[in-house]
């Protein structure tokens, strides 16, 4: 191995290491918070309704994402104590079948924060309707085929990714999409303002006048939470197929674990931001819990 | 991706002093990258990075604060019933399409009115479209009973609605702290709009 060709011109940026104990506490909360969301949502009939599918499905992204981290960390660990050989055709497929989980796990985790925008969306606007246009039928078709799509174009880029014409698209996806979701949030606010004016203006009226901050703050918090834990990772990618050889880029890439470690974390916030907040889950939780005491 | 297996090499080799995760079979020839005659701080990117990372999200909460502050100051008396009746004036525009905002110019008096009873008029409408569907949902009548209050047709409604699960910026949560969020409207819109709103509620619950 090559190590000391390596070690000489890259000391001035070392890897950035997380301890492996770290990773694997994260990785197993992450996966450990989302099924608990799956397992109450499967039980309380209750919670069968579009919206917890969507909620669900982005339990399910994450789930794979932190099940990624662990699974390589297992092989690692595996590697090291000789179980598995370095250079079998075996351990390629594998790598390559790991890698299309962690894109897949991105692309599902966008596709089900848009989902759940354009759910929220459709129930401010459209209420009265919701019930006619959000059948629970459609939601299931709507997340087949969202994670039909996802599937395909993890296998495509994870065989593909050294072409620039995975990665630019893979990279614009991103952006894209999160403008997209603002998009419609700021619409939702914006009716929400028309409508505080509305009732500010009935003359038989006593408006509590406030800034309306818990809701930016609560958006700031989805997006927020959102773009801190994946865009490193994503411009990683981007400097990674365009200026490997620089060394402000290198200097980047060396902080790839902390990237990673960024993604279980999203993993762990997500289902806090979203599952947690509505009290029917909670109230679920809770009968869990006492029931199994 | 080969980033991650050029990257695992690395760190492989570096750090764990084994290397265990070489999948050598194909990855970048990154080649040695030389350190010297750096005019920035070898990090700048990460820096840059992050730190253009936290004004985004910053600038991004200050334009949605900004979007969401509320019109002209007014009086407030701060009761139980203003934060459930943002939530039921809310509902009372779901049935309205969205040009509804261009009306905002006309007298608001004769405007509510004319919501109220369209609303009354959609809602009904589709009561009697619904009226062969059984199916009571338990859980809400359960809710109906659990819930403590003065007035028990406002809590019931404000339940109803947290199954929306409408995004958080409409809190409905009867427990979180008053004064918190604004709009209050007087008591006889109270009654009106909370009969919609139970109506609307079992009908997207259902």
């Amino acid at each position: 191995e090559n190590i000391s060709d390596f070690s000489l011109n890259i000391t001035d940026c070392t890897q950035v290491v997380v301890p492996e104990e770290v990773f694997f506490t994260v990785a197993a909360a992450g996966i450990l918070e989302n099924l608990l969301i799956l397992i109450a949502v499967v039980r309380n009939k209750n919670l069968h309704l579009p919206m917890y599918f969507f909620i669900c499905s982005l339990a399910i992204s994450d789930m794979l994402g932190s099940l990624y981290k662990t699974l390589e960390n297992i092989f690692i660990i595996l590697c090291k104590m000789g179980y598995l050989t370095r250079h079998g055709d075996f351990e390629k497929k594998l790598d390559d079948a790991m890698d299309s989980m962690f894109i897949l796990s991105l692309l599902g985790s966008i596709f089900s924060l848009l989902t759940i925008a354009a759910d929220r969306y459709i129930t401010i606007f459209y209420a009265l309707r919701y019930h006619n246009i959000m059948t629970l039928r459609r939601a299931l078709v709507i997340l087949a085929i969202i994670w039909t799509f996802c599937a395909g174009s993890s296998i495509a880029i994870a065989l593909f990714s050294y072409e620039a014409a995975t990665v630019i698209p893979f990279t614009i996806l991103f952006p894209l999409m999160m403008f997209f979701i603002l998009c419609l949030y700021v619409h939702m606010f914006l009716l929400a303002r028309s409508h505080a004016r509305k009732i500010a203006s009935l003359p038989t009226s006593t408006v509590h006048h406030r800034t309306n901050m818990k809701g930016a703050i609560t958006l700031t918090i989805f997006l927020g939470v959102f773009l801190c834990c994946w865009a490193p990772f994503v411009l990683h990618i981007l400097l990674a197929r365009f200026c490997p050889h620089n060394p402000y880029c290198a200097c980047y890439m060396s902080i790839f674990h902390v990237n990673g470690t960024l993604i279980m974390c999203n993993a762990i916030i997500n289902p806090m931001i979203f599952a947690f907040r509505s009290p029917e889950l909670r109230s679920t939780f809770k009968k869990m819990f006492y029931c199994s005491r | 991706m080969s980033a991650l297996r050029l990257i695992s090499n690395r760190t492989s080799q570096q750090a764990l002093s084994n290397s265990d995760y070489t999948w050598d079979y194909e990855y970048y020839e990154y080649g040695p990258v030389s350190f010297e005659g750096l005019k920035a701080h070898k990090y700048s990117i990460v820096i840059g990075f992050w730190v253009g990372l936290a004004v985004f999200v910053i600038f991004m909460f200050f334009v949605l604060t900004l979007l969401t502050k509320t019109g002209a100051p007014h009086q407030d008396n701060a009761e139980p019933s203003e934060k459930r009746f943002r939530m039921n004036s809310f509902v009372a525009d779901f049935g309205r399409p969205l040009e509804s905002e261009r009306d905002f110019s006309h007298q608001m008096a004769e405007e509510s009115q004319s919501l109220f009873h369209f609303c009354i008029n959609e809602v009904d409408h589709m009561n009697k479209a619904k009226d062969s569907q059984k199916g009571p949902n338990l859980e809400s009548n359960t809710q109906y009973q659990e819930v403590p209050g003065s007035s028990g047709m406002f809590e019931e409604d404000l339940h109803c609605l947290t199954k929306f699960n409408i995004p958080n910026f409409v809190n409905t949560e009867q427990n979180s702290s008053l004064g918190e969020e604004d709009l209050l409207i007087s008591e006889p819109p109270i009654i009106l709009e909370s009969k919609l709103v139970k109506q609307s509620s079992h009908r997207i619950l259902d």
